[in-house]
């Protein structure tokens, strides 16, 4: 009814009939400000188009929201934005994404090949990033800065350090991942030995954040990219980013078209502007994560942004395999098991 | 008479239709994922749930932390609700009011403050570091099951305080006095006269605040850490994880089920000690601090003071002393999120988002009010405990659960022209009339009957004797439920985040957004105005409750 009454009112006043592309991200991406400039850009090159973004919680919920519309039915998202790289196997599982034509996404030529994490073509990278410790300078003596992750496990450090749930955070469970990727089968015995140093582990980034900067612990599990946050936002390079044994996990952000759109070249459209050298060159200080268009300059201040020299990561289709098992595995050390 | 009795029930059931169609069929269908498999009927996902050790340990863990949060909520709360009762202040009105104020407060703010103010280099802590000169903080309350149990404590005392308080001012205060003129000790008369006739709103509240507890996520892993972990995480691990909702539902149904069986455990009880007034006089309060007697308050007061208002002033001061570019930003946070240009893109201004909150509120807690009293009303007819504990569902389920059930219910046909902001106000009325039928229900039934039964020999119609008899006498009740549907429905995520579509931001959804874009210091500004915006709404809605309950005589 109300749909009927716009078309109306849209007809007499002589416009064409609105078309509109719906947009699922995280709220970060929204709150940061690129979704603006891109939702400016892409309603210029197509008039009389309405760019909608929908971002009510973080990538996984706005996932599992849109599996659940799909299952139910309901018409949703046009493209989705904001996949992590670890969520891959299970998103393809439940059919959310179709194949996109990267014949219409002329931009995909300057995307690093190493990037591409989905092989079998639904899914595109548009921002990577790299989980990791950070201290704050002026609470840990410099004797203390953990250089390797078997420095993490020194006494000294006990009630110290503040990570993320794995079940519940993004980076709590890259770190779960980068352990198991580091210690191989001997992963539990580095978490055994490493919980009596946490001071807690918090359900997000942001409890977790606020605890660091509260200055109840000296080292927390966050991003690459903190120092260049603090000394761009503030001037300050009190908190200073680690790679402890030059490793950090690496995570790419991916966008797809969701299956069943009736929009499918506006959504090309769309993925082709996002891997846009302009809109590439937000990244970094919004979503403080690197651009994936090799063309992309970084900005002034990103000299204090750290990519590793060995960045960490697992096979995408092991993760999806194993990921319950190291789960439960992880769930039984907290138990003392 | 059973022809009338028989309308009645007509008339008062169409309510519980409404409730049956908007939520506890869309329910029943997501818990239908857990049960069935391929068009058969299968158990085999609720024993192999049941059968996992983790589960079990967090099915313990869950009961556990329920419990003691519930007894440290009765014991901050019953005592204030006696205060409130007692004694007349200056600025009554608005210390009421703040009571609700934890209700509205997101988990994320509620961890934040217990951080800064409770935290081991938190301000008490330094304080106390200070005045003894130690070292080591001496206060280790966070990061343990006490962390936990503290912050349970904070949100839900004021639920014990708020339905003592009503049914207290409600009590015929005849026999205390009779009692104090024929010698009986104080706390004698507290025993045998108005303990039993306030047990019933006592065990109203404690289901309330258990259920509540039950279903805690955020809190128990932020503050007590990941070896304290409730099963609402299992829920979130196999919804949001493993993508698994069959799993998930199997969980969310095995919650609600216990959840359910307390709270018919708690109705039970509640309606053994319930007794019945002979007649309502209205209760005087003493002016506080009229005897020397009113000092020994003062440490309890302190205590209190302490536990409520210091997470919140921590909020405040880490709103005004966050650092903005460098600096100390004074109100510059404030400043933020008014001004158009700097202001985050939040999907709407600052005002905008408290607008929608206050429509949203304002319309759920009419309808919420309504759908309360219908469905206490229809209760007070059927005497079935069993259907009193169903219909307390919309709070016993986990929120992952009720998501997926508004999801189902609201953005399918019938309620689809409803809208976002029309689809938000009826999901929050049908999540929140529980509340209202808690503090009513305990209330109503102990009424006078023969005040009733009067007015019906004397003519009235049923609806007549329950608008001009029953409803002036339920006042105060509906007025401190219209007060929690309000504060509970301006703090509330899980529906505005299922059920948001592209306009729809209320305030906590903007606190969200600016912690996601580490504008930290801006998320603790809207907070801070959350709590203020809650305290007025409250106080104004309560202010001209109580000039027209005066008005009545």
């Amino acid at each position: 009814m109300k749909k009927l009454l716009f078309v109306l009112v849209a007809a007499t006043a002589g416009l064409a009939v609105a078309r509109e592309l719906v947009v699922y991200t995280y709220d970060s991406f929204v709150a940061w400000g690129p979704a603006k400039v891109i939702e400016e850009k892409f309603e210029a090159m197509f008039p009389g188009v309405d760019l909608i973004w929908v971002a009510v919680g973080d990538s996984s919920e706005m996932l599992s929201r849109l599996i659940a519309e799909l299952k139910l039915g309901l018409r949703t998202a046009d493209v989705f934005l904001g996949l992590a790289d670890v969520e891959l196997p299970r998103a393809l599982a439940h059919g959310v994404f179709q194949p996109y034509a990267p014949e219409k996404i002329p931009n995909l030529a300057d995307v690093s090949e190493e990037l591409l994490f989905d092989k079998t073509g639904h899914v595109l990278p548009y921002d990577h990033g790299y989980v990791t410790f950070v201290y704050d300078a002026e609470l840990l003596p410099e004797e203390l800065v953990p250089r390797s992750l078997d420095d993490l496990l020194r006494p000294e450090l006990r009630g110290k350090i503040v990570v993320e749930d794995p079940r519940t955070s993004s980076p709590g469970l890259s770190f779960l991942l980068w352990t198991i990727a580091h210690y191989g089968e001997g992963w539990p015995n580095f978490w055994r030995k490493l919980l009596p140093n946490l001071l807690v582990i918090t359900k997000g980034w942001s409890e977790a954040y606020d605890l660091f900067l509260a200055g109840e612990v000296p080292i927390v599990l966050s991003y690459s990219t903190d120092t260049a946050y603090s000394y761009i936002e503030h001037g300050s390079l009190r908190y200073r980013v680690i790679t402890p044994d030059g490793e950090a996990f690496r995570q790419i952000e991916g966008m797809g078209i969701v299956r069943g759109t009736k929009e499918v070249e506006l959504a090309h459209a769309f993925l082709n502007l996002v891997l846009s050298v302009e809109v590439q060159e937000l990244m970094p200080l919004t979503q403080w994560m690197f651009p994936v268009n090799r063309r992309a300059k970084l900005p002034a201040g990103y000299e204090y942004a750290v990519i590793p020299e060995r960045p960490v990561s697992l096979e995408l289709n092991l993760i999806g395999e194993k990921l319950e098992e190291w789960l439960s595995l992880w769930e039984g050390l907290l138990l003392g098991g | 008479m059973s022809l009338r009795r028989g309308a009645g029930l007509a008339l008062a059931g169409l309510p519980l239709l409404f409730l049956g169609f908007a939520f506890f069929l869309p329910l029943a269908n997501v818990f239908l994922l857990g049960l069935r498999e391929d068009g058969q009927w299968t158990l085999g996902y609720v024993r192999a749930v049941l059968a996992h050790p983790y589960v079990r340990h967090l099915l313990s863990f869950t009961a556990l932390q329920a419990f003691l949060s519930t007894l440290l909520s009765f014991a901050f709360g019953f005592p204030f609700g006696w205060f409130l009762t007692r004694y007349g202040f200056p600025g009554k009105t608005v210390v009421r009011a703040l009571t609700l104020a934890p209700f509205v407060l997101p988990p994320i703010t509620v961890a934040l403050g217990f951080y800064l103010f409770f935290g081991h280099t938190g301000y008490l802590n330094d304080v106390l570091r200070a005045i003894f000169g130690l070292k080591e903080p001496p206060l280790k309350i966070l990061y343990s099951l006490w962390g936990v149990v503290l912050a349970h404590a904070f949100y839900n005392a004021p639920v014990f305080a708020r339905f003592v308080h009503a049914a207290w001012a409600g009590l015929d205060p005849t026999w205390e006095e009779v009692g104090a003129t024929l010698g009986v000790r104080r706390w004698r008369a507290f025993l045998s006269l108005t303990l039993p006739l306030l047990l019933p709103a006592i065990f109203s509240a404690a289901a309330l605040v258990f259920v509540l507890c039950f279903l805690s996520f955020a809190i128990p892993l932020s503050l007590g850490g990941a070896q304290y972990a409730t099963l609402e995480v299992g829920v979130y691990l196999y919804a949001r994880v493993y993508l698994d909702f069959p799993r998930a539902a199997t969980l969310g149904l095995v919650e609600f089920l216990l959840t359910l069986a307390l709270t018919y455990f708690y109705v039970r009880g509640g309606g053994l000690f319930g007794g019945r007034q002979e007649r309502i006089r209205p209760r005087a309060s003493i002016p506080f601090l009229s005897r020397p007697a009113h000092l020994l308050w003062f440490p309890w007061l302190f205590l209190t003071l302490l536990v409520f208002a210091g997470p919140i002033a921590a909020v405040v001061a880490d709103s005004l002393s966050r650092p903005l570019g460098g600096k100390a930003p004074g109100l510059g946070w404030y400043t933020l999120i008014f001004s158009p240009e700097q202001n985050p893109f939040i999907g709407t201004s600052p005002l905008g988002s408290i607008r929608t909150s206050l429509e949203v509120a304002g319309l759920a807690m009419a309808l919420a009010l309504f759908l309360g009293l219908a469905t206490s009303g229809t209760l007070r007819l059927l005497r079935s405990r069993l259907l009193e504990a169903l219909l307390m569902a919309p709070i016993a389920v986990s929120s992952v659960v009720l998501g997926l059930a508004l999801l189902i219910s609201l953005r399918g046909r019938p309620f689809a022209w409803l809208g976002e902001k029309g689809s938000l106000v009826l999901a929050h009325s049908l999540i929140f009339y529980p509340f209202v039928v808690r503090i009513v229900r305990p209330i109503w039934e102990g009424l006078p009957p023969s005040f009733v039964e009067a007015a019906r020999t004397l003519g009235a119609r049923r609806l007549r004797a329950f608008l001009t008899v029953e409803l002036p006498l339920l006042f105060r009740p509906v007025l401190v439920a219209g007060a929690f549907v309000l504060a509970l429905s301006l703090g509330e995520m899980t529906a505005a985040a299922t059920l948001a579509q592209r306009d729809l931001v209320t305030v906590p959804l903007a606190i969200y957004r600016f912690l996601s874009a580490r504008r930290f210091g801006a998320a603790s500004a809207m907070a801070t105005l959350l709590v203020l915006l809650t305290v007025g709404a409250v106080a104004l809605w309560e202010w001209l409750g109580e000039r027209t309950l005066h008005g009545h005589g």
